[in-house]
């Protein structure tokens, strides 16, 4: 049926304006990996979600991404209740969303168990109009959307790395000098 | 006509003075009763014939079990006790009237048919149909299963590996009810014969993740099934196909043990 944006008469090509655009995110949800042996440590799921068209800067979407990037889940959402941006009620349902789709769909058995590896803003479609200022002047002003996207994975959240301190700079570089070789020589 | 001309005066000349005149619709704009519009119609010679877009629809199977038989109660749980007694009440249910009836419009339809060769065939039907939802094999699993029982056998299997073996028969399989039944309009007709399989199955369903979900592989377990057959008999090219299970009242399926 015609639910393509051109409407030639013969032919039905999808192209890129159709209800539900499959964009790279939501497709990585619907590999299957194949079973897996019994000795073989068991894999961690992992649920990939996305939220497209937010009506939000990407750029402030961002400094809340950057919050939550390798939190559990709990804290996430703890964090983004009490968090006074817009963004945050976005991301927290977002989250919500992919909390219970893993939770039914991807055989996950507890929902505390997952902890966010990835999460990502990216440049939605933008729309330019006409800001009106005094004494007939005005400007191009751009109508702001952002995606947002996150990947949940199964287990506690991994520990942070430990900051590099200045005695690992000199350790690393005491190594460096250590391994220098003589090249073309006897 | 109006105040200013009264009638004994010549008209002058005819000048289109805008007199105050009651408003007169021309005759050819004029509101025609049915049967003046009907005879125009007819006169000019045009013809609009009534189109009715019908979109036909074929039904291939029903869409429940009808008189879903009902297993005696213990019935593979007492055989090596009770077992003669049981036979008989086999037996029994089979001759029942409706069953008879309905074998005997089975036959009319499709002389081949018979209650000792047909349980082999359904098992190998059961057995291809269950192989082919493990390598999920969508056209030839439409041609061996009804419509109504498809989607029942496949959801929520699309991001699921099955892995499923047939290792014996515990006993052979025996037609167990038969009804004949037409939907919609009379002479529809379709057969449905119910098949009872004792058999020892493996089973293991993997999630999207490769992951055992359910079953195992390595553990065969004893099944016992009544698996209802249909066929459209009206149709000369109509197969066999598996149209769904019964499940008895007295065991119900336990809620699987997620690992």
């Amino acid at each position: 049926w015609l639910a393509s944006s051109s409407l030639f008469p013969l032919s039905c090509i999808h192209t890129s304006t159709p209800l539900q655009n499959f964009g790279k995110w939501e497709k990585k949800n619907r590999i299957v990996y194949p079973p897996q042996l019994p000795g073989e440590p068991r894999r961690p799921a992992e649920i990939y979600h996305c939220r497209r068209e937010i009506k939000y800067s990407k750029d402030k979407m961002w400094y809340l991404a950057k919050l939550i990037k390798g939190m559990s889940i709990d804290q996430a959402l703890a964090q983004l209740e009490f968090n006074d941006k817009k963004g945050a009620k976005v991301i927290k349902e977002v989250l919500l969303e992919a909390q219970e789709m893993a939770v039914r769909n991807h055989n996950v058995e507890f929902k505390s168990n997952l902890h966010i590896a990835e999460s990502m803003t990216g440049r939605g479609r933008y729309v330019k109009r006409i800001r009106y200022h005094g004494k007939g002047m005005f400007g191009i002003m751009k109508i702001v959307r952002c995606h947002y996207f996150v990947k949940l994975v199964e287990g506690p959240p991994p520990p942070p790395e430990p900051p590099r301190t200045g005695f690992d700079q000199a350790k690393e570089y005491v190594q460096q000098l250590r391994s220098r070789t003589l090249v073309h020589t006897l | 006509e109006s105040v200013l001309r009264p009638a004994g005066v010549a008209p002058a000349c005819l000048v289109p003075v805008r007199t105050k005149k009651r408003f007169s619709v021309p005759e050819w704009a004029r509101e025609l009763s049915p049967e003046e519009k009907e005879k125009r119609l007819k006169s000019s010679g045009t013809v609009f014939p009534e189109e009715h877009i019908e979109r036909t629809f074929y039904l291939a199977c029903t869409a429940d079990i009808i008189d879903p038989y009902v297993p005696p109660e213990g019935d593979a749980r007492l055989t090596s006790l009770s077992k003669d007694g049981l036979k008989q009440k086999m037996e029994k249910l089979k001759q029942t009237a409706a069953s008879q009836l309905a074998l005997r419009k089975i036959k009319d339809h499709d002389p081949d048919f018979s209650t000792k060769t047909f349980p082999e065939k359904a098992q190998e039907i059961f057995i291809e149909a269950n192989n082919y939802l493990a390598n999920f094999n969508k056209q030839k699993l439409h041609s061996l299963v009804t419509e109504r029982c498809y989607p029942e056998m496949v959801r929520g299997n699309r991001y699921k590996t099955i892995r499923w073996s047939f290792v014996e028969s515990l006993e052979p399989p025996r037609v167990v009810h038969v009804r004949c039944d037409s939907i919609v309009n009379r002479g529809n007709l379709y057969g449905q014969v119910t098949v009872r399989m004792h058999t020892r199955q493996i089973l293991a369903i993997y999630d999207r993740f490769g992951r055992l979900m359910y079953g195992g592989e390595q553990a065969p377990k004893d099944v016992l099934e009544y698996v209802v057959f249909e066929r459209y008999l009206v149709n000369p090219y109509g197969t066999w196909r598996m149209h769904g299970k019964i499940v008895p009242e007295w065991a119900p399926p336990k809620e699987p043990i997620v690992k």
